[in-house]
């Protein structure tokens, strides 16, 4: 676990100095802090408005940030053969993995988390804040995770460009999967490519669960169960992902 | 007593298109000892690196073991008592010399309280002091090199693996180099070095295994793999064709220079030699005892 912190550190500073990162979190930010221009709509409106557009954009600036920083921490580390040195020490090829994404996690809460402190100020000169808030943002924190996941398992199979873009791919599926694609996968008409599509399609994960938008932005309740349930499922996801990432590393040649 | 470094009928052999296949490394079967200087010398693509990686875990042997003080480099413990070099190391370019020192004994497991200390001293120890704290972005490459060697040197290596040290270094740094590899032996350390600065390897190394074509091609002290017959060479004047029948016949070969002969001779011969030219009447100009030098030896060998 040491040797994952001290990994963790070292990507988080080697993140945080990437122009993507930058860029993203900066026109995130811009976006957010823009959304006060929202004056010409009734405050019960701009409320609603603020907060769909501010958690729209952090959930999309994580998403981005997982996929860009996620699928090139490894594949980065290969390329560039600094790893060599690392690994020359009695390193476990996962432990690599682990601190390799855990950095990457760290290092995309932090621009996060400025966004959030950003948008919260917001909400707060306008309306009073509540633990929705919290709940949608913590949510919006796990999605990452599991994309930051995803695109780490993919960067171990493959190179960085086709990495990216799958997991952008499966960042974009597993968002608007259920509304999209369920028709579209019980409309195949082929049984046996109906079960292959459904098996792709559950495989996917299912991002939309993660986003608590609505319910911040209506003040709807959220059961406890259902919380919890997605929780898991997150955690599990996550956990699968990383396990594969960790054997695909550890049998890659460098 | 275990071997330093052992391997044992290790091969690599890399899959190509089509069905072709490439053995980089073949049925290789040597033991470094305990203290030593081992030297590791070959060709371009000779093997040299694809070892290195098996020793480090970085590839996986197609066929064979090795170990390290008896541990199989199969599992990571193996490289706990190991400091690698490789050949042109890379580093984060944001990281400073100190930082990627520091870093590097934190994974080698040394406590937070002695790891500011033991950076100061390895920094010190490779003349990077004015540099500590300075991105390797802005670095040249033999202070990179050296940033590489502090690495290495951390974690108070048993096993130093140095894949061509002296790259990029000035002669002063090189040097310090060779100063510091007879150091780190007096201290009972085991160092594995894979260079191609022969003059540097048949200064240091008190053996040296020559690979070629992934294949041990000879492994001895650097006297034992140089050819053992040494040979002399005689330079005289006035050799007539009666003279020259004779001299092949013991034999030597001759190679004419303007108005002189300089005929080699295995060194044992040489009196037979002298006495022939003695009684020929031909005058001894010079006598010079030429022994193959290890970059003779090493062609030879890879060849």
């Amino acid at each position: 676990m040491r040797r994952v912190l001290i990994l963790a550190k070292m990507t988080m500073l080697e993140n945080a100095r990437k122009q993507v990162f930058h860029v993203v979190v900066l026109l995130t930010l811009s976006v957010v802090c823009a959304s006060t221009l929202l004056s010409f709509f009734t405050l019960g409106v701009q409320v609603k408005i603020l907060k769909d557009l501010c958690m729209t954009s952090i959930l999309f600036c994580g998403g981005v940030l997982a996929v860009a920083l996620g699928a090139t921490a490894i594949p980065g580390e290969i390329e560039s053969r600094t790893c060599h040195p690392i690994l020359a020490r009695p390193i476990k090829r996962a432990e690599l993995v682990l601190g390799k994404y855990f950095g990457t996690l760290l290092t995309i809460y932090l621009g996060l988390a400025l966004i959030a402190v950003a948008f919260a100020a917001l909400l707060g000169a306008r309306h009073a804040l509540d633990v929705l808030l919290l709940l949608a943002l913590g949510y919006a924190l796990l999605e990452v995770a599991v994309v930051a996941a995803v695109a780490t398992c993919l960067s171990t199979f493959t190179t960085p460009a086709v990495a990216a873009m799958l997991s952008f791919v499966v960042y974009v599926v597993g968002t608007i999967k259920i509304g999209y694609f369920k028709p579209l996968v019980d409309g195949v008409a082929n049984p046996e490519a109906r079960a292959v599509v459904r098996a792709v399609y559950h495989l996917l994960p299912n991002l939309e669960s993660f986003n608590f938008k609505n319910a911040l932005v209506h003040r709807l309740s959220v059961p406890e169960a259902y919380l919890a349930q997605v929780a898991v499922y997150g955690l599990c996801y996550a956990a699968l992902a990383l396990t594969v990432a960790a054997w695909g590393f550890a049998r890659r040649e460098l | 007593m275990h071997s330093a470094i052992a391997t044992s009928e290790l091969s690599k052999i890399y899959r190509l298109g089509r069905g072709g296949r490439k053995t980089a490394v073949d049925s290789l079967t040597l033991a470094v000892r305990v203290g030593e200087i081992f030297g590791f010398l070959g060709p371009n693509g000779a093997g040299k690196t694809t070892t290195i990686k098996m020793l480090l875990g970085l590839i996986r042997p197609t066929q064979g073991h090795a170990q390290i003080l008896g541990l199989s480099v199969e599992h990571p413990e193996a490289r706990v008592p190991v400091g690698y070099l490789p050949e042109q190391p890379y580093f984060h370019k944001f990281m400073t010399p100190a930082e990627i020192v520091s870093m590097h004994a934190a994974l080698a497991g040394i406590p937070r309280r002695a790891r500011r200390d033991r950076t100061a001293q390895v920094i010190e120890t490779v003349g990077l002091q004015e540099q500590a704290h300075i991105p390797v972005s802005k670095l040249s490459k033999g202070q990179v090199q050296r940033v590489g060697i502090a690495q290495a040197l951390v974690g108070d290596p048993q096993v130093l693996i140095l894949d061509e040290p002296a790259s990029g270094l000035d002669p002063l740094g090189r040097l310090q180099v060779r100063d510091l590899l007879i150091r780190e032996r007096e201290l009972g350390r085991t160092v594995f070095l894979s260079s191609h600065l022969l003059s540097e390897i048949e200064t240091v190394c008190d053996r040296v295994a020559v690979l070629a074509g992934g294949r041990l091609a000879a492994i001895g002290t650097p006297e034992e793999i140089k050819q053992k017959e040494a040979e002399t060479s005689v330079r005289t004047a006035g050799l007539t064709p009666e003279t020259r029948t004779r001299i092949s016949d013991i034999g030597g070969w001759m190679r004419d220079e303007e108005s002189q002969t300089i005929i080699t001779i295995e060194s044992g011969r040489v009196y037979e030699l002298i006495d022939l030219l003695r009684e020929a009447g031909l005058p001894l100009i010079s006598v010079a005892e030429e022994r193959e030098t290890l970059e003779e030896a090493f062609l030879r060998l890879a060849a």
